[in-house]
């Protein structure tokens, strides 16, 4: 099956918004192949991981290799790469674009374009990619085809006299797709004769065949048995398996330029065999690496403990077994005086946080307390040194520093024009500095900013959906660093410093910030046997505070023998409830009350 | 170790009859009731006359046992029913086990649904006791509740108990009233405790208000329309109340529960004991040691049920598991005497002195703030303040015995199985 002619193969993507159908389409083309019989088929094949499956979307990218006869007579390999769907796996995404000659690009016919997929699509422009428009959900009666191909032509200045109109939920249109994938997606150039260079574009962690990799190889051929280097982290291996995903990993004798496969070679952790790594032959390895590796680097960092400090050992474990799945996991452990032991977690985004942290708590039992997101900062200190601080509670003293850099992003948010005034109203909260604004078409705009790192990962981008009825999207990238006046504003509970809830805020917005951390730590507390005086302080200075009373009533006046069970099983959840609460000096604090600067805004 | 436990081998001497008929649902009402609409009467609603064929033969079906001692015929609104109709169900509880002397027999009314003929009637059938649902003297309040009586019936109802008891008819009765109500200020609530008390009722049982879900009041909350007194006000007013009650010479012996020195309610205290009862009706929940049997909550299964009817009131009979510990803290600490050490000993499977300390370790802080004593071999809420967090203090306790069950867990036999 591998002595396929470079010719036929058409190694392809998908591009396309959450929700716009991407899963729907790719299990459609699986289907329609015959890769995959219609009985044996899961719902959303690519998505293989639960997570996923459960909310919608896709996080980790797979492939599929499918076999599609074409008008012409002949038998076509068509090798699909499926991309994540979110702005925390860029990334990602540009590998997986890398491998491929082509991209569906795959549009609500009802909804339109949306920043995410704007940004991909200039992507997968920028790698020279022929883009095929799909028009998905024509069968629903929102859909407007016209429209939305005029809007893709405005927009991304595709040429749309073309594009497939599409179901991807009846099939309509899905034997027009594959046959445009074969007449409009280039073959991959014949570098059979060269030194083999592979681009690793996934890989996933097997607990008996070590890491998988999966990968294109753009030039050269790679055999059982070869012995290969990954260039980046200069290690070799020899290989157990060489295969193709069709989409189960079948075995085979050999892939040559142009082919996707995948590889084992007993890889221990998937930080050994990165995203964007170069394979090359140990003995006869290539001149250089293929450009664009970069090692994925954390965004957001929050503090991990266990609610129970028995835990400790259990989320080392854990996290130590995540880790050889998810190479861009960061974490180093942590102590603190409110928390006890615990970890600081580096992640790519908020998305990637909460999948982490649910899998830990799904997959791993443990209970856990997660402190709100926090950025890098790069403070200056006195003695000429710059020191990066990932934990708001580190940050050095007022007088050991001379100032403070926090990470600043470009913005692009996507918008019917209709709620360009309180999206606008929003950034300037956040401390956003308006770019420009342009007219995409007629009645939808593209608002450009620049903020802060820390004002995006807070609740920017829930605000910005509930403002705009779900209607906006948005794309943002690392800019640098900028210098401004910011200060650390600490939570007392109890007369006691809670490191956990310590954030940096700007200066001008710490009153505010203060007063609503503590009202809201007021709401999220519960009332316990005694008085609580919450706090919030910059330096030794208090800015804020308030107090939760002791409590003072909570008894069921009626409880006669019935009712005994439902009230049993009332209080014996709440009891175990209790173990979810963290103690912080004799304080019980919620997980929901270490999230409070979050949700300053409801 | 010799373990005394709560009679849980001995076979029941209470019964409750649940009848299940209302002319309206109160606004906070979750009980299995039937509104029947404001005309109704126990002698002309068929609904009635077909439920009542069904309790008779609940009652003809349920097992044999020992005299009855307490009898209680709540619901719904018992007094709907017809004055044949009651004796008929008396003689049915007399057939099936008979009556000890002396025994406590209560039927709950509602004002506005009996006159003083009515109440001679029910009291020639064996009636000794009334739980007369009163709930407030105040008009616009019982408006807000959904009751169909107003403060004038109320004054009218409790006069003809006075009088019957002052006649030596009736041996007690009991006035039901609500707390923390929506739009209940303070000096109102003061109102009604001082006409209650000028009403002399033997007992008071006094509810602070719970909202339950699928009632008119959890709707007006989640609308955000229920304007009860905040936790602090509630609190203020059940402290007032026990402290004015107790200058009334009333003992505060349960949470919800006051009496004049020999009126306590007998027939509560065999739930709050461990003690079982037989339960018949609609909805009824029998006990027998740790087993709980509640009967179908609707007329169609409720028929079903009796027709198919096995293994009822309490499985395969005595001996019944006796009451776990949380059950027996549940339960126990409703009332002032609290549990015996020695119950929970013998239910924990705990040495004295290794359940002292675990009290020790569990409510340290409670029993500083003086809500919780366990001096005398019991372990006691301490009325008012203890009372008003038992909520709080049985978390506590339930945390407590789950991590106890935890650590034992698998070694050691489930202490739950030591008899």
């Amino acid at each position: 099956m591998t002595d396929v002619p470079v010719s036929r193969i058409r190694n392809f993507c998908i591009i396309a918004h959450i929700d716009h159908g991407k899963s729907t389409l790719a299990d459609r083309l699986l289907q329609d192949t015959g890769t995959v019989a219609a009985r044996d088929m899961q719902e959303q094949f690519l998505d293989n991981m639960d997570l996923e499956r459960e909310r919608g979307i896709t996080i980790k990218l797979q492939a599929a290799r499918m076999e599609y006869k074409a008008a012409d007579g002949e038998t076509y390999i068509l090798n699909l790469i499926d991309t994540p769907g979110h702005v925390d796996f860029s990334y990602e995404v540009s590998r997986s674009l890398q491998a491929c000659e082509g991209a569906l690009l795959v549009v609500d016919a009802s909804q339109g374009v949306e920043a995410q997929t704007l940004a991909n699509v200039y992507l997968a422009i920028a790698n020279d990619l022929e883009i095929i428009p799909v028009l998905n959900k024509i069968d629903l009666p929102g859909a407007d085809p016209e429209r939305i191909s005029a809007e893709i032509e405005e927009v991304i200045g595709l040429d749309t006299s073309q594009a497939i109109a599409c179901s991807a939920k009846t099939g309509l249109g899905v034997p027009e797709i594959l046959q445009a994938v074969v007449d409009r997606v280039p073959p991959p150039p014949d570098r059979v004769e060269e030194p083999l260079r592979a681009l690793i574009f996934d890989s996933y962690y097997d607990p008996y065949r070590g890491v998988i990799v999966y990968f294109r190889v753009l030039s050269g051929r790679l055999r059982q048995r070869d012995k290969v280097l990954l260039m980046a982290s200069r290690k070799t291996y020899e290989l157990d398996e060489v295969g193709v995903m069709a989409p189960d990993q079948r075995q085979v004798s050999e892939l040559h330029a142009g082919e996707v496969g995948y590889l084992a070679a007993s890889i221990k952790a998937v930080a050994d065999a990165r995203v964007g790594d170069t394979i090359t032959l140990a003995a006869d390895p290539a001149p250089d690496p293929l450009p664009g590796y970069t090692e994925a680097k954390p965004m957001v960092f929050c503090g991990l403990f266990p609610t129970d400090a028995d835990q400790y050992p259990d989320l080392r474990e854990a996290l130590d077994k995540l880790r050889l799945s998810d190479a861009a996991l960061q974490y180093e452990p942590e102590t603190s005086s409110a928390m006890g032991f615990g970890f600081r977690c580096g992640f790519l985004g908020l998305l990637h946080m909460e999948i982490v942290q649910e899998r830990l708590e799904r997959e791993y039992d443990l209970d856990l307390i997660v402190t709100a997101p926090s950025v890098v900062y790069r403070v200056n200190l006195v003695d000429g040194e710059t020191v990066l601080v990932d934990n708001p509670a580190t940050l050095p003293e007022p007088q050991q520093r001379t100032s403070i850099e926090e990470p600043y992003v470009k913005l692009e948010v996507y918008t019917p024009n209709t709620y360009n005034g309180t999206l606008m109203e929003l950034c300037q909260e956040r401390r956003g500095q308006f770019i420009d604004m342009k007219y995409m078409t007629t009645d939808r705009v593209t608002l450009h900013y620049e903020m802060p790192l820390a004002e995006v990962v807070t609740d920017f981008f829930d605000q910005m959906k509930s403002r705009t009825k779900g209607y906006a999207s948005m794309e943002y990238s690392l800019i640098g660093y900028r210098e401004n006046a910011l200060v650390r504003l600490d939570v007392l509970i109890n007369g006691e410093k809670a490191d956990p809830l310590t954030t940096i805020v700007h200066r001008d917005k710490a009153y505010n910030v203060g007063k609503g951390l503590v009202e809201k730590l007021k709401e999220l507390i519960p009332r316990q046997q005694f008085k609580i005086p919450i706090q919030a302080s910059i330096g030794s200075r208090i800015i804020a505070s308030e107090s939760i009373s002791a409590m003072r009533k909570d008894v069921l006046a009626k409880c006669y023998g019935g009712d005994i069970s439902r009230k049993k099983k009332l209080l014996q959840k709440q009891a175990k409830g209790k173990k979810r609460m963290k103690a912080m000096g004799r304080v019980e604090v919620p997980q929901e009350a270490f999230m409070a600067v979050l949700k300053l805004n409801q | 170790m010799s373990v005394p436990l709560p009679p849980s081998r001995r076979l029941p001497r209470s019964l409750y009859l649940h009848i299940p008929f209302c002319r309206r649902r109160c606004f906070y009402c979750d009980f299995p009731v039937v509104p029947l609409g404001d005309g109704a009467d126990g002698t002309r609603s068929p609904s009635i006359a077909r439920y009542l064929d069904l309790l008779h033969r609940d009652l003809a079906a349920a097992p044999a046992g020992p005299p009855l001692s307490t009898v209680y015929i709540g619901g719904g609104t018992p007094s709907l029913l017809s004055v044949p109709q009651l004796q008929a169900l008396l003689a049915a509880v007399r057939r099936r086990w008979g009556l000890a002397p002396a025994a406590e027999v209560t039927l709950e009314m509602d004002p506005g649904s009996f006159d003083a003929d009515r109440l001679r009637g029910v009291l020639a059938a064996g009636v000794n006791r009334v739980s007369l649902g009163g709930q407030s003297f105040d008009d616009g309040v019982l408006a807000g509740l959904g009751r169909c009586h107003r403060r004038a019936d109320l004054l009218q109802a409790c006069r003809w108990l006075r009088q019957a008891r002052a006649q030596g008819r009736l041996h007690s009765w009991s006035l039901d009233l609500i707390v923390n109500l929506p739009g209940q200020s303070a000096d109102l609530w003061e109102t009604t405790l001082a006409a209650a008390l000028a009403e002399q009722p033997p007992h008071l049982s006094i509810y602070d208000l719970i909202v339950e879900p699928g009632t008119v009041f959890a709707r007006a909350e989640a609308r955000g329309q229920l304007d009860c007194p905040d936790e602090d006000a509630a609190a203020d007013r059940l402290v007032h109340t026990h402290h004015r009650l107790a200058a009334a010479g009333y003992g505060h012996y349960e949470i919800s529960s006051w009496a004049l020195p020999g009126h306590g309610a007998r027939h509560n205290r065999t739930y709050w004991t461990g003690a079982g009862w037989w339960a018949c009706g609609l909805g009824a929940t029998a006990g027998a040691g740790a087993e709980r049997l509640a009967r179908p909550r609707t007329r169609e299964a409720y028929a079903l049920w009796l027709q198919q009817r096995a293994g009822d009131q309490g499985g395969d009979g005595p001996p019944w598991p006796a009451p776990p510990v949380d059950d027996l803290l549940l339960v126990g600490l409703r009332c002032r005497e609290g549990v015996p050490l020695r119950w929970l000993a013998g239910a924990s499977g705990l040495t004295p002195g290794a359940l002292q300390a675990d009290l020790e370790a569990a409510l340290a802080g409670w029993r500083r703030q003086g809500l919780v004593a366990w001096d005398g071999g019991r372990l006691r809420l301490l009325p008012p303040e203890g009372f008003c967090l038992s909520n709080a203090v049985l978390r506590d306790l339930l945390a407590w015995w789950q991590g106890r069950r935890g650590a034992d867990a698998p070694g050691r036999p489930s202490p739950a199985g030591c008899r």
